[in-house]
């Protein structure tokens, strides 16, 4: 990434100051995010207090908490793992930084893959009123963004792979560090919101 | 000088606008309260855009450089002009949303009606039911002097009931019920339109009502067929 | 080597030819599931195909365009290319790279700005049909043909608001004006601005599609009905806001973290704070109405119910989203231009920027004040009745800090020595028709008041004096002023002040009567009107032809001054700013040495305090540029 942002910027550009713009970027980017989730939530909470019950119809039935509390445990876990990498990027330990984002990687996966199992078992698609509406929008972009940071993960794992990633070069990592954190986040948000209260 | 030519204008110019009637039709007691409404920020405007607008021309004249390369004063700012200026137009700003606050709740008056009406809108045309009376109408026909509440309903998209002369206007929303009332105050016929874009028809989905003696809408009242049920 | 091996060889290099063969590849890449679907007997709606193919054909246009190369070079750990680079960054380019990928901030400013002026052109285009039909009463067209051609002249002339002052000049000279060598982000520049052809081709396709009847404001369920172009036109909208949000970021990390020594927050160009301002709303304010113009496609497309009653959903709710964006967004287009506007003062008057703090201040106010007062667009609407009031009188408090625009405008004027080259003229017009344009707005924002306007011609004279007033003024204020520095050549005076005062008088005539047309009842948006309305409407049609005609005057200015036009020099305003310190047009790295920057950039009057630049930083002790 340094290569290149010389070339564009001339040789006055120096990796601090540039790992200083990339997060100051994402973090703005990630305030447009949040006013993203917070238009459908908005949604949901507009739509749920004018329904006359929730679920609005009898014949859907709210997703039982056992199966999805696990599965927030597991996206909390792979937080930790997340951070639990960067730890150790941050000691030049690029063994344990591999293994790290591979953990990562995996319960990221496994959440996104319990999350299709428990929508192919829910009573109520996508097309099933504002109940369906707002649980798929919701979730589904909730998803998206999910499957966005695994893939994001892939990248720097095949470049930590190729050996590219160090202490010293390691923004892309924090980078998506932060990203998937903030999706963290947004899941809680959306576990008490939708399925908890 | 500047100030004089301002303060000069803007006398002329309230005083030329102080009595007027903006609305072409005032023809009810809500339409009263608009037109104040409309003529009062007339009032307080004039002032304002006879500031700047001499500001503008008297400058455009008085400060226009001469041949020479010369600069302006240095000038950067003016505490006092400053701060009296950003007071000044807030206190003008609060005074006016609190005449506008009266004049609205004025306009919503209390929750009774003397007579209840149903404007129901589809694309692309309007029916009255009158649920107490049990009649039904294509066209308004109303009694002045009294108190109507019209519940506004969509069957399909938005659309908007609006009456210029009554100085009355609310969206039909389908799944929701809307209210506005209305006392006319002058007898005659007025437009109905829709004022909210609802497809081709927007254009033609147009009605009237008609303001009557009491006597005369009882008349009215009672040569319409009943209502038909639903 | 062979002939077909040049070919070859030309293929890989990103270009705009293959964009346009990446663009066709990825519509039927993108299209085939649903097709292969079709075929096995799945019903597919045709809003699906448009969907799929848009998405298609976007990413494989960006693609041919090498918009992804050295990103997806740098996921696969493979080096960079460093001729490549200094190549996408237009070194050493011809007029060729502005037909492709270039990273410099320079090239794409002049991207955005052509490309949108010749939107305005288009758009104006149609808003001449539309007075067409309103010149008499009756109907010439078929009313779908009229609501599409008059949708369409909305929507494009929103984006024109948009995106030209911020997208134009914003990208050409804030990093020349904070004394930075270019934006924080070049290649993410050069995305923001290739995702707009095909979004722009889209809505233009429109009619094809079927036109959409809704405005631009596209309520359901009205837009839930329309016809496929109304899928057009929400997939251009949610194209245009990613692409804002991604120059927004941009933005405010290269103001944040990239103004060259001595350029404090306090020092910045009244321009550069107005862009700031901007860029944080748009990255706040546009997710909001992507999220609801994707509820209206999701409800269309995918059988969600958002905004359908009957199934428990509220078209109040789409309201309340999109004017959530829709309000801030009109702020998006008018501090720009009110930053052009401070900009081009001081220098015209000889005089510093009369309270610069307290124009910052208001800047910053109106940029949070414009989030509180959205629903003041529905005040009919049905919503809860709690609303009236308060919002309101937030929308009234918002008159206070547009009014400081006015105080310092004003104030630097007073006292000064006024030169009225063209772009000053541009000046006293904007203050004109934005005063008007603002004093109408109280009209709308008083409840009462607006129970009879809204929705009428008023409203529509109300957003074009605003709009057309603030905005597109203020973009001739700035455009004329800055020609010369991104042409090197001056426009003709002569043909200027033409244009301004036949633009001026002839706008002027068609919208001033169309506030009295609002309060005689004329509603909007529709395609005739009662008999008794005709002779005005007449009137401003014709007053509305001029206003075009006058366009053939700038148009040719424009032309002929940047092809033939005398040379500039590097500061023929004599103005302070960083960006008049260097040759005209800049050069590739716009600065030799970066600046050192010792004082604000009004230091007019005061010539004792010497120059804005320390002499030793780069430039001869005369203070004028090695």
């Amino acid at each position: 990434m340094t290569v290149m942002e010389h070339a564009a910027h001339g040789p006055d550009l120096d990796p601090l100051e540039e790992r200083r713009r990339l997060v100051l970027g994402l973090r703005l980017f990630i305030l447009s995010e949040i006013m993203l989730f917070g238009a459908f939530f908005t949604a949901y909470f507009v739509l749920r207090a004018q329904a006359p019950a929730w679920p609005p119809s009898p014949e859907f039935e709210r997703p039982g908490l056992a199966l999805v509390g696990l599965n927030t445990l597991i996206l909390l876990s792979s937080s930790v793992t997340m951070q639990w990498a960067m730890t150790r990027i941050g000691r030049d330990d690029r063994a344990g930084f591999r293994r790290g984002l591979l953990a990562t990687l995996i319960l990221g996966a496994v959440f996104l893959g319990i999350q299709i199992f428990e929508f192919a078992s829910n009573g109520f698609g996508i097309s099933d009123g504002v109940f369906g509406s707002t649980f798929y929008a919701l979730t589904g972009l909730h998803g998206a963004h999910v499957l966005t940071g695994l893939l994001l993960m892939g990248v720097v794992a095949n470049r930590a792979r190729l050996g590219l990633v160090s202490r010293e070069h390691h923004t892309a990592a924090e980078l998506v560090g932060i990203y998937w954190h903030f999706v963290d986040v947004v899941w809680v948000t959306l576990f008490v919101t939708v399925y908890v209260l | 000088m500047a100030f004089a030519i301002w303060a000069v204008l803007s006398v002329l110019g309230v005083a030329a606008v102080v009595g007027i009637q903006i609305l072409p039709i005032v023809a009810s007691r809500e339409a009263v309260v608009v037109d104040r409404a409309l003529v009062a920020l007339t009032v307080v405007s004039v002032p304002v855009l006879v500031f700047v607008v001499v500001g503008m021309l008297y400058s455009a004249i008085r400060f226009r450089a001469g041949d020479d390369d010369a600069e302006g004063p240095p000038i950067h700012g003016h505490r006092r002009l400053e701060a009296g200026w950003v007071i000044g137009t807030f206190v003008m700003v609060i005074g006016l949303a609190a005449y506008g606050t009266i004049g609205l709740l004025e306009i919503r008056g209390e929750q009774l009606a003397d007579l209840e009406v149903r404007a129901d809108a589809k694309q692309w045309a309007w029916e009255f039911d009158y649920p107490g009376l049990g009649i039904a109408s294509e066209e308004l026909v109303l009694p002045v002097g009294q108190r109507i509440r019209i519940t506004v309903i969509s069957e399909d998209v938005v659309h908007s009931f609006s009456v210029p002369a009554f100085g009355v206007k609310q969206d039909a929303v389908p799944g929701r019920e809307t209210q506005l009332y209305v006392t006319p105050t002058l007898t005659g016929k007025y437009g109905i339109q829709c004022a909210e874009l609802c497809g081709l028809g927007h254009t033609r989905m147009v009605a009237s009502v008609t303001v009557m003696e009491p006597a005369e809408f009882d008349a009215w009242v009672a040569l319409q067929p009943p209502q038909t049920g639903d | 080597m062979t002939e077909s091996g040049t070919r070859m060889a030309r293929l890989r290099r990103p270009s705009l030819a293959r964009g346009i063969l990446g663009g066709l590849a990825g519509l039927v890449i993108g299209a085939l599931p649903l097709i292969v679907a079709a075929q096995l007997g799945t019903e597919i709606k045709p809003g699906g195909f448009l969907a799929l193919g848009y998405i298609g054909l976007l990413l494989g246009w960006l693609a041919g365009l090498g918009t992804f190369g050295p990103w997806a070079a740098w996921a696969l750990g493979r080096p960079v290319n460093t001729e490549d680079q200094a190549a996408a960054h237009g070194r050493g380019g011809d007029w060729t790279r502005y037909f492709r990928f270039t990273t410099d901030h320079k090239v794409i400013g002049i991207q955005y700005l052509l490309a949108f002026l010749a939107l305005f052109l288009i758009a104006g285009v149609l808003a001449m049909v539309v007075r067409l039909e309103l010149a008499q009463p009756g109907q010439i067209f078929a009313t779908d043909t009229y609501n599409t051609i008059m949708s369409t002249h909305g929507t494009l002339m929103i984006f024109v608001a948009l995106n030209t002052i911020v997208g134009g000049l914003g990208n050409y000279f804030v990093p020349l004006m904070i004394g930075a060598r270019d934006m924080a982000f070049p290649r993410l520049n050069a995305l923001s601005f290739w995702l707009v052809p095909p979004a722009l081709l889209l809505i233009l396709l429109n009619p094809l599609f079927g036109g959409f009847d809704t405005g631009w404001t596209a309520y359901p369920p009205l837009s839930r009905q329309a016809e496929l172009g109304e899928q057009a036109f929400l997939l251009t909208f949610i194209t245009i806001g990613i692409s804002s949000i991604v120059s927004a970021v941009n933005f405010l990390v290269t103001v944040a973290r990239m103004r060259t020594t001595g350029m404090s927050m306090m020092r910045l160009p009244i321009f550069v704070w107005s862009l700031l301002v901007t860029t944080a709303i748009v990255l706040v304010a546009t997710s909001v109405v992507a999220s609801a113009l994707t509820m209206s496609l999701f409800d269309r497309l995918i059988g969600t119910d958002f905004f359908r009653p009957a199934a428990g959903g509220d078209p109040i709710l789409y309201q309340h989203l999109f004017w959530f964006y829709s309000h801030p967004a009109v702020y998006v287009m008018a501090v720009p231009a009110f930053g052009a506007v401070l900009e081009v003062v001081p220098v015209f008057a000889r005089k510093p920027l009369f309270a610069y703090r307290l124009a910052v201040l208001s800047f910053v106010a109106i940029g949070v004040l414009s989030f509180m007062v959205w629903a003041h667009h529905m005040f009919v609407s049905g919503m809860a009745e709690f609303f009236h009031i308060p919002i309101m009188i937030s929308t009234e408090l918002i008159s206070v800090p547009t009014g400081i625009v006015f105080f310092s405008a004003l104030g630097t004027i007073w006292l000064g020595r006024l030169r009225f080259a063209t772009p000053m003229l541009w000046v006293f017009g904007f203050i004109w028709c934005f005063l008007i344009g603002g004093i109408t707005g109280v009209y709308l924002a008083d409840v009462p008041t607006d129970l009879v306007l809204t929705d009428t011609y008023f409203v529509v004279a109300h957003f074009h004096y605003t709009i057309v007033g603030g905005m597109i003024f203020g973009m001739f204020a700035g455009l004329t002023y800055w020609f010369p520095k991104f042409t090197g050549r001056l426009m003709s005076e002569r043909l200027g002040k033409i244009h301004f005062w036949w633009f001026t008088l002839a706008f002027n005539a068609s919208f001033m009567p169309m506030f009295w047309l609002g309060i005689q009842g004329m509603r909007r948006r529709i395609a005739d009107y009662p008999a008794e309305l005709g002779e005005l409407n007449l009137w401003a049609s014709v007053a509305a032809w001029m206003i075009g005609l006058s366009m053939l005057v700038f148009v040719y200015n424009f032309i002929r001054s940047w092809a033939r036009g005398p040379l500039a020099g590097a500061n023929p305003w004599r103005a302070r700013t960083l960006e008049w310190q260097v040759t005209s047009p800049p050069p590739v790295e716009n600065f030799e040495h970066l600046p050192v920057v010792s004082s604000g950039p009004y230091e007019y009057g005061a010539l004792a305090a010497g120059p804005a630049i320390q002499p030793t930083a780069f430039s001869g002790p005369d203070g004028r540029p090695r």
